[in-house]
């Protein structure tokens, strides 16, 4: 590393402050549905602007390593990021706060209160105007479809009850996995009975487009995009879990399917 | 003449209800109540666009890759309009273009191997493999098209 020291060297005890900030901000990125690229952009912008002279920084699927260095003196830390919980809310909160710093506009201390704003920033939406939205989407995905009123309105419901499940069990910290097949089985349930009682044109676009809710969209766009700029280990690792779900969701479905007596093809 | 008008109003159709599945996903990732609008714009136009594409005969994965990289360019404008990460817009616009059924079809065709007479399992076989193979390609022409702004206009450095 080129030592060009324009910045005056920061002892430990600001190194640590820095790299936790740094890391905190990272962990948000992560967990709520950032690309790698965006994670890595960020911690080192962020502890950079601090005041550190220059930030290394590892993005694994679910840890984020950075060494920080200034002058002398250099501090690594490991931090663990579990689960993920799409939050564009948490991240665009992440952005404009990287952009303040860059302009100097806050310090340290006052990173660290943002940071506490940020992570306890709750849902702009209520649970009820989601269960009805993401209801009212699949119901729309199964119009492009090419389904009828009747598949719409048993797609609807079929996803609206099926979201209301998934919030339930994931309030109550169930497997992914668990959580996934659970509410693929409801969402199964209600959108084949078009199909079992021969209701509407073409009942099987009710069974798929009823848990499209599932589909882990982010997971594999993120993938793709990781791979494309080189992150290879989050990519892969990205794409096996978002296809592992997917697998998850044709398992549960599956399951229903059988139960009702219908096929799905 | 009809013939255009039946595809417009074929397209019109599509973004409205594209639109709505844009606006609901949005709202379950969380986006920031300012930027709903543009979310939605993202994910009506891309939409309309691939299928309009289609209409006039590109193949699903071109299709997509043209939904895609206009989303990607809305994303990157809307960014500078709203000041949020180009992400939010394009994330929530591309979940219209995700291919959902095809996925769920492969899937299910991988699962219904399992209990097939082996005679009668080649359908199976070849229509997992398909529909998988589409949506892998499908999937990645969306990550491309969404990144093709920052690919193409900000090739800094890398910075770490």
């Amino acid at each position: 590393m080129a030592a060009s020291t324009q910045k005056p060297p920061l002892n430990r005890e600001e190194l640590r402050d820095i790299i936790d900030l740094s890391l905190w901000a990272g962990q948000i990125l992560l967990q709520h549905g950032a690309e790698t690229q965006r994670v890595e952009n960020t911690v080192h912008r962020l502890g950079t602007n601090l005041g550190c002279e220059w930030m290394d920084i590892l993005v694994s699927p679910n840890a984020i390593v950075a060494t920080t260095i200034s002058g002398e003196e250099f501090r690594t830390k490991i931090r663990r990021v579990v689960g993920l919980q799409v939050d564009m809310t948490k991240v665009s909160a992440i952005n404009r706060l990287s952009r303040r710093i860059e302009s100097g506009e806050l310090d340290r201390f006052g990173v660290r209160s943002e940071l506490q704003r940020i992570s306890q920033i709750r849902s702009h939406y209520k649970r009820w105007q989601v269960v009805l939205m993401v209801g009212l989407a699949c119901a729309a995905f199964s119009r492009l479809f090419g389904g009828d009123a009747v598949v719409f309105g048993m797609t609807f419901v079929a996803s609206a009850i099926a979201t209301f499940v998934r919030q339930e069990l994931s309030r109550r910290h169930f497997n992914m996995f668990l959580v996934v097949i659970a509410t693929a089985f409801v969402a199964g349930l209600i959108a084949s009975l078009p199909s079992a009682f021969d209701w509407g044109d073409d009942p099987q676009i009710a069974l798929a487009s009823s848990v499209l809710l599932l589909v882990p969209g982010v997971a594999l766009i993120n993938s793709a995009d990781d791979i494309i700029k080189g992150h290879l280990v989050t990519g892969i690792t990205r794409g096996i879990s978002g296809g592992l779900v997917s697998l998850g969701i044709a398992l549960g479905l599956s399951l229903a399917m059988e139960i009702m007596g219908v096929s799905g093809l | 003449m009809n013939d255009i008008t039946n595809i417009l109003w074929e397209v019109t159709q599509d973004m409205f209800w594209s639109s709505i599945a844009a606006l609901g996903f949005s709202m379950l990732f969380n986006v920031p109540t300012r930027t709903l609008i543009g979310c939605v714009a993202c994910g009506a136009i891309g939409h309309g666009s691939r299928t309009l594409a289609v209409e006039l005969g590109a193949t699903i994965v071109s299709g997509s890759l043209i939904g895609a990289v206009i989303i990607g360019l809305m994303g990157y404008l809307f960014a500078k309009r709203w000041h949020a990460p180009a992400t939010v817009f394009t994330i929530s616009g591309s979940i219209p273009l995700v291919p959902g059924r095809i996925a769920y079809s492969a899937m299910l065709s991988l699962i219904q191997l399992s209990t097939t007479d082996p005679k009668t399992g080649e359908t199976l076989l070849v229509r997992a493999s398909i529909n998988g193979i589409q949506t892998m390609m499908i999937l990645g022409v969306i990550a491309i098209g969404i990144s093709a702004p920052t690919l193409f206009f900000e090739r800094t450095r890398p910075i770490v």
